[in-house]
């Protein structure tokens, strides 16, 4: 057995064990923690699939980025230590039903299919290639992205901040309206 | 065992068995920070899907020099934070007005 496939073997292992424990803890704390779990399975399961790149963007911007701001907002979740392990299971019945039915139909239409003409994975630099993709065909998409992006911010950081006074709003519709 | 780093069906169950444990985050978890962790969960099974194929079938998608499994996979890790920030926003909104961020007490709009 290759050290490619441990590596792959042990990155499964990891990310469905966080990934349970990220649907199932009751503590959103160590949900949130255990989610580190799966998204660094997931980068490692990118660089076993050649994907460099995509491998450091996953940790630098999921690992490094979403996770500060999910467990900035883990804080504002109330009495976290107080819950026990399905002690709320009968919320989770319909939801794991509906989950496992999803999983048991995919499982079988991905075996049922034929996959004879895989390929090995490529252990290429993929950046410079990306690079020329995204200048390239997917220009636009870029473009696309960089104005959701920005309206995306733009938009939060009006929603996050402190609703204005009224009075102050409508003092300023009336000096607009006299200019 | 052996083999299993080149064999495609792995990584689809693998994303497939993340996606449905972010389903059942997004469906079953009160908190909305735990839903959202659930739908970041979700995007990370499609956003390996992409890669797979991308990886281990060569040859079958057209044009595969422009890498356009990893050029998605890196798009959707894009929205992903552009998410979290909105997400972020919308926690602290709520959380400011009603002290609370649990989604099922966030009824205003019930009809």
């Amino acid at each position: 057995m290759a050290v490619s496939d441990l590596f792959v073997a042990f990155c499964f292992l990891l990310g469905g064990a966080a990934a349970f424990f990220t649907a199932f803890h009751p503590n959103i704390l160590y949900a949130a923690i255990s989610l580190i779990g799966s998204l660094v399975a997931v980068a490692g399961l990118y660089g076993a699939l050649g994907a460099d790149f995509l491998a450091a963007a996953q940790l630098i911007i999921y690992v490094g980025g979403i996770l500060i701001v999910i467990l900035f907002a883990v804080m504002m979740s109330e009495d976290i230590y107080k819950r026990r392990f399905f002690e709320g299971a009968k919320k989770y019945f319909l939801p794991a039903l509906a989950a496992a039915i999803t999983f048991a139909g995919l499982v079988k239409i991905t075996l049922s299919a034929d996959w004879s003409g895989a390929t090995k994975p490529d252990f290429e630099p993929t950046s410079r290639a990306m690079g020329w993709a995204l200048v390239g065909p997917y220009a636009l998409v870029f473009q696309y992205v960089v104005v959701v992006l920005l309206s995306g911010l733009i938009g939060a950081v009006i929603i996050a901040r402190p609703a204005l006074k009224m009075k102050k709003i409508d003092e300023d519709l009336e000096r607009l309206g006299e200019d | 065992m052996a083999g299993l780093a080149t064999y495609l069906p792995a990584y689809l169950i693998f994303a497939l068995l993340l996606f449905s444990f972010g389903l059942i985050a997004a469906l079953a978890r009160r908190s909305a920070i735990g839903i959202f962790m659930g739908v970041e969960l979700m995007l990370n099974g499609a956003a390996l899907n992409f890669v797979a194929f991308q990886a281990l079938r060569k040859g079958v998608i057209a044009n595969d020099s422009w890498l356009h499994g990893h050029i998605f996979s890196l798009f959707i890790i894009v929205l992903a934070a552009i998410e979290a920030a909105v997400a972020l926003a919308i926690v602290l909104r709520v959380f400011g007005s009603r002290q609370t961020i649990d989604a099922d007490r966030a009824d205003q709009l019930r009809g």
